[in-house]
């Protein structure tokens, strides 16, 4: 049940973030760049839920982007996919406690994911490559995307636990100590 | 993360207001003086204002440097004079660029009325910085298909690349997947326009001929090579020439006609 409520939580959240993405960050933005907010969002699910879930969560809000806007169906949900399962080695590797961490987790985060879509892209649609111009977005959109988490991490990590809790049990203190 | 909950806070707040700042001074490059700029000049001005009156009122005792004044005021008339003429030039310059544009515009709607035309709304954009394509609420029931041109009021925004009943996607001229075949309005060289990563509103003309002569604020329409655009629609103009050392490689930044950051409605070509 309690699992259920948290579930319908998360797609609602997916809901807002849509059209957080769509409508307010497509005008608040530096100097023309966009944050991802999906990244964020598919890397906090599978940082505290288990591995499964935010792998599925990736590819369902990814295939639905693709629907939506992209011009070739897959490569998000691909890649929102595998945002999933790396955020699960994130999980057991680092600790979610850590400021330097989570900015290192989620810039890593970014910069693979947005680097594969841009990849993917000019191999299948024939991009005009342009490296300079990338770099400069990619690294605006890291620092974006930083600041973002750091704003609402204490949000994340209240809810984020709650979940762990359901999810894995709580095992914070065992697994550490 | 936080262990103190009063500095945790404090901390969230302040990065907020980085933010903001950044996005705030970030998007505000349009020549306007800025907040801070104003209050600096309101604290400076007054002194400066003193200064100067005083400068003047020494100045204006020196009786000693006639000459050096009558040259002084002689250089000033002919400075102002110079300028007058200058800018005489450049209102010239303007009006007869204005009659080349109007001239092009009344070719322009010409040109339209021979297409038949949807009209949609821009209903959706891309979410990613890196690709721009735009989301229209027209579909194959209205009549739209795979590959028709889009149209806007200016000129072209680009060509329809998947269809649903109700909506179409339109990879628009400056998305970085997109190449369309060009010639220039006076010259008719041919060129090709791609879309570049960094901008909103510049296509990067390449494959120039070495021979080919650009003048700045040209006319670019559609060549019609390729099959993708019709013949003769307008792209934009000509912005700026950038030359590299190997003449081949050349290329020039065209400034699009159509506002794509502003881009609410278009019409579809059904007859190309």
């Amino acid at each position: 049940m309690k699992r259920v409520i948290i579930n319908m939580v998360l797609i609602l959240v997916t809901f807002i973030i849509y059209f957080l993405q769509l409508n307010f960050f497509s005008w608040f933005t530096i100097d023309g760049v966009k944050p991802n907010l999906f990244i964020i969002l598919v890397l906090f699910i599978g940082l505290f839920t288990s591995k499964n879930l935010g792998a599925i969560y990736g590819m369902v809000i990814g295939i639905i982007l693709d629907l939506l806007t992209a011009q070739k169906i897959g490569f998000n949900a691909l890649i929102l996919g595998a945002v999933g399962l790396l955020a699960e080695i994130f999980d057991k590797n680092f600790s979610k406690d850590n400021k330097m961490t989570i900015i290192v987790i989620v810039s890593i985060t970014t910069i693979i994911a947005e680097t594969t879509v841009y990849i993917l892209n000019y191999v299948f649609l024939n991009l005009n490559i342009d490296m300079f111009a990338f770099i400069k977005i990619l690294l605006i959109e890291t620092m974006y995307n930083i600041i973002l988490s750091i704003i609402l991490y204490p949000l994340i990590q209240k809810f984020g636990y709650y979940i762990e809790n359901e999810y894995k049990g709580n095992r914070i203190l065992t697994r550490y100590f | 993360m936080y262990k103190n909950k009063k500095s945790g806070f404090l901390g969230v707040f302040i990065t907020i207001v980085i933010l903001v700042v950044i996005v705030i001074f970030s998007n505000n490059n349009n020549g306007e003086a800025s907040f801070f700029e104003n209050a600096a000049n309101k604290i400076v001005l007054p002194i400066q204002n003193g200064l100067t009156y005083l400068k003047n009122k020494v100045n204006g005792n020196q009786t000693f440097f006639a000459d050096v004044k009558d040259l002084k005021k002689q250089n000033e008339e002919l400075q102002k004079q110079n300028s007058e003429l200058e800018q005489s030039l450049r209102e010239l310059e303007n009006i007869k660029t204005e009659n080349e544009q109007l001239k092009e515009y009344l070719n322009l709607s010409e040109k339209y009325s021979e297409y038949k035309t949807i009209y949609g709304y821009v209903v959706n954009r891309d979410i990613s910085n890196y690709f721009k394509t735009i989301v229209i609420n027209v579909g194959s029931n209205d009549g739209v298909e795979n590959g028709m041109t889009v149209i806007g009021d200016e000129g072209l925004v680009g060509h329809v690349v998947s269809v649903t009943a109700t909506t179409a996607k339109v990879q628009t001229i400056v998305d970085t997947a997109s190449s369309v075949s060009a010639i220039m309005s006076t010259t008719k060289d041919s060129i090709v326009c791609k879309g570049t990563l960094d901008s909103d509103s510049e296509l990067k003309a390449m494959y120039i001929p070495t021979d080919a002569n650009i003048i700045q604020g040209d006319s670019i329409e559609t060549s019609g090579i390729g099959g993708v655009y019709p013949k003769g629609i307008h792209i934009g103009t000509v912005k700026k020439v950038i030359p590299t050392q190997n003449i081949t490689e050349r290329y020039a930044l065209v400034q699009t006609a159509v506002d794509f950051g502003k881009l609410t409605s278009v019409l579809v070509v059904t007859n190309n």
